[in-house]
């Protein structure tokens, strides 16, 4: 009997999609957008709402472990067969091996909670929910207990005050307006017992009188000697941060960056090694001769390959040396002259303006520049004068419109050409008339 | 039962229809999600990208997956930040115009679903599921280039985007104007905090008392909220770290001033059970070639969760 309703289900479903044979035509969605990635085909149509391709889905889905959504295919199956035993028996083996799965990893994930292994405890955590979405307690642990509270509860005890309690957790009794701050009490209130405050956890920087630096400045020490500058520089900021004027602190981050500096030097990282330099305190060991010991080595390179003409790469190497060290008479010199031999190149292909462009900022009394864009402007108007000739050329044989052109060129040449500029002018009005008699 | 005009059966957790000529993701979702921007969760469960009428679908009416959980790891969602533009040349913090259309480019031609923060912390908050390639754009300090080169190509690609802004430097030399951030607002783009004037809100000033720290502090985070707020008459809650640096006392105050989230500097992209107060973000340098990039764009972290 039950197989018979069953068949008769499956008939009812089958019908609600009958007449549906339209022609097949594709339409995008274009407001929309997709994922774009698929590893599966998409069914053929007519098989999605049978029971047996949901229930071999839900089986797909299970070999995957994907629990979740067998248990989601397999409900499916069952509304569209609600009498088949079979599937109705699958989901409730569904949900026990989800309830199983999920309290195991659960209570594995408490383990390394308490064990303060909080990593190994994520996962477990993960995967609670991932079998059981819902899993509340999982849930709480990842979005509350594993992520660090920026201030603690604290429940006052008798004779408390608000003095006492800042005494008590900041060191300091000046600090109680933090917590009339964050639990919204009026300066003069009375910590209640029993109830709960909230404290803001100070971090070491902001509480001077948390800051150990003794402790600090051993530690310090203790990693100097092994080498390991960057976090001899770290402790020495929170140390300065406290107390500016701590010498042994200064001294320490002094040498650290020293160096640091050294080592960025003997691998060739002259720029890396100067900005470590110059947050030595200048006069500290011999810092301002590896300065300079640095800045030349920088300079040698710059200079090379203005040899090999090569001119951008050298000022721009150049600029970085003066980045540096700014009244660096050779680095100026060096650009002035890359510049000059740059210009001269330019002059040499015929790129005039290049060259004059090039030139432009360089100082007017510079005498090689000078001479560079006199000769580029002579060439310019040379070919202004060519223009110009061209031009007369054509009035003659009685061209205007070319002879317009030419001179048009020998202004952009040389703008203050004057005769260029009257010939145009009467060469238009010359135009103008004959169209008039035309 | 079916419906008048279509072939559908809506049940407790999914609906069973023939799509219909005319429909699309968006429309069905509309009708049944009620949202017609979850169009792809219906072409992500189905496993199709398009339509075509008399097709059988399986929409599920609530999110079966909204950690992005798999056996094989979780879901991340990188957050790119952004600073400065500029038309040819790219320095560190300058990203050229050509670069940044490639980039936007490549996630319009990979899949990649550009978000809202409300919809990245409806995902943090374990309400909402997010499509499989999301991605979040944001754009730090407010400097104009943004308006001017970063703008228009998001606008091309329709990706949104947040400016964290602080408030002292707009209307500045090269900063965006207020008139700017209104317009921008008004197109869909969502504006945020910065503070007012990007000052380093972990570390105390040279001789700065705690206590006037602690003020300094309070003024960074209540004031520009307060000045976003009133000028674009929109929430500003999230707010961006200058120079991604923070501490549990700044937390602390951006908890009690009612932020929902707050976002610093890292390469780890967000999984929905980060810390909602120290969310990463990649910065995305001038430097920076498409491969680089690419490498910022992680959607899926590897774990075995079994």
């Amino acid at each position: 009997m039950k197989k018979l309703i069953n068949i008769f289900s499956l008939f009812i479903v089958l019908s609600f999609f009958q007449g549906f044979a339209d022609p097949v035509f594709s339409f995008e969605d274009s407001g929309d957008k997709f994922a774009k990635n698929f590893s599966e085909k998409p069914p053929e149509a007519g098989s999605i709402f049978q029971p047996s391709f949901c229930l071999n889905k839900s089986k797909a889905f299970e070999r995957m472990d994907e629990l979740q959504l067998a248990l989601f295919y397999m409900k499916i199956a069952n509304t569209l067969s609600p009498d088949d035993p079979e599937v109705s028996e699958k989901i409730i083996n569904l949900k026990s091996k989800i309830n199983i799965k999920s309290g195991d990893a659960f209570q594995k994930g408490k383990i390394f909670y308490q064990q303060n292994k909080f990593e190994e405890a994520r996962i477990q955590f993960l995967t609670a929910l991932r079998y059981k979405p819902d899993h509340t307690d999982a849930l709480d642990y990842l979005k509350n207990k594993l992520i660090p509270k920026p201030y603690m509860l604290y429940s006052p005890k008798k004779d408390d005050s608000l003095k006492s309690i800042s005494e008590k957790f900041y060191r300091d009794p000046g600090f109680e307006f933090l917590i009339t701050y964050f639990n919204d009490l009026k300066p003069n209130a009375e910590p209640v017992p029993g109830q709960s405050l909230k404290l803001p956890i100070l971090d070491p920087e902001l509480s001077p009188a948390a800051v150990d630096i003794p402790k600090k400045i051993t530690a310090a020490k203790g990693l100097l000697e092994k080498k390991r500058y960057q976090e001899v520089i770290g402790i020495t900021d929170k140390i300065l941060k406290n107390d500016h004027s701590n010498k042994v602190a200064i001294e320490l981050r002094n040498e650290a960056f020293y160096q640091t500096g050294m080592e960025l030097s003997r691998q060739e990282k002259n720029f890396e090694a100067l900005t470590m330099f110059n947050k030595v305190t200048p006069g500290y060991k011999s810092v301002d001769k590896v300065i300079q010991k640095a800045i030349h080595k920088e300079f040698l390179k710059a200079e090379l390959l203005l040899k090999e003409n090569k001119y951008e790469e050298s000022i721009h190497l150049a600029e970085r040396i003066l980045s540096h060290d700014p009244s660096n008479m050779a680095t100026q010199n060096l650009i002035t002259t890359a510049y000059c031999q740059q210009g001269r190149s330019l002059l040499i292909r015929k790129k005039y303006d290049e060259a004059l462009k090039i030139l432009g900022d360089l100082d007017p009394a510079n005498d090689c520049a000078n001479k560079i864009r006199s000769a580029a402007q002579k060439a310019i108007n040379v070919q202004a004068e060519s223009h110009y000739l061209n031009g007369v050329k054509y009035f003659l044989n009685e061209d205007l419109q070319n002879a317009i052109k030419e001179w048009e060129k020998t202004l952009e040449l040389n703008p203050s050409h004057e005769k260029a500029k009257i010939n145009i002018k009467n060469a238009k009005s010359l135009l103008e008339k004959l169209k008039k008699v035309n | 039962m079916f419906g008048k005009h279509r072939q559908s059966r809506v049940f407790e957790d999914f609906v069973l229809l023939k799509t219909m000529p005319g429909d699309t993701f968006s429309s069905l979702a509309s009708t049944y999600l009620k949202d017609p921007n979850k169009g792809w969760m219906i072409a992500d469960f189905n496993g199709i990208k398009t339509l075509s009428p008399g097709q059988e679908l399986i929409i599920p009416l609530s999110p079966l997956d909204r950690g992005g959980l798999k056996a094989d790891g979780y879901q991340t969602i990188p957050i790119l930040v952004y600073y400065n533009f500029s038309d040819s040349r790219s320095d560190k913090m300058s990203v050229s115009k050509d670069d940044f259309e490639t980039q936007m480019n490549y996630l319009n031609l990979n899949g990649y679903h550009v978000i809202s923060l409300d919809q990245l912390l409806n995902f943090i908050d374990y309400k909402e599921q997010l499509p499989e390639k999301s991605i979040v754009i944001t754009f730090d300090d407010a400097w104009g280039s943004i308006y001017d080169i970063a703008v228009p190509i998001l606008i091309k690609h329709g990706f949104t985007a947040t400016f964290f802004i602080y408030t002292d430097f707009i209307g500045g030399g090269k900063a965006i104007s207020w008139d700017q951030i209104k317009q921008l607002s008004q197109q869909g783009f969502d504006i945020q905090c910065q503070t007012k004037t990007h000052r380093n809100l972990a570390v105390l000033k040279k001789n700065e008392s705690f206590k006037e720290y602690f003020n300094s502090v309070e003024t960074e985070i209540m004031y520009p909220k307060k000045l976003i707020e009133k000028t674009l008459d929109k929430d500003c809650k999230y707010l961006a770290y200058p120079y991604g640096e923070t501490n549990n006392l700044v937390i602390a105050m951006l908890k009690k001033h009612g932020y929902r989230a707050a976002f610093t500097i890292g390469r780890k992209p967000a999984s929905f059970f980060v810390d909602k107060f120290r969310i990463n973000r990649s910065v995305i340098y001038g430097s920076y070639d498409i491969e680089q990039f690419k490498k910022e764009l992680s959607a899926f972290q590897k774990s075995e969760l079994k």
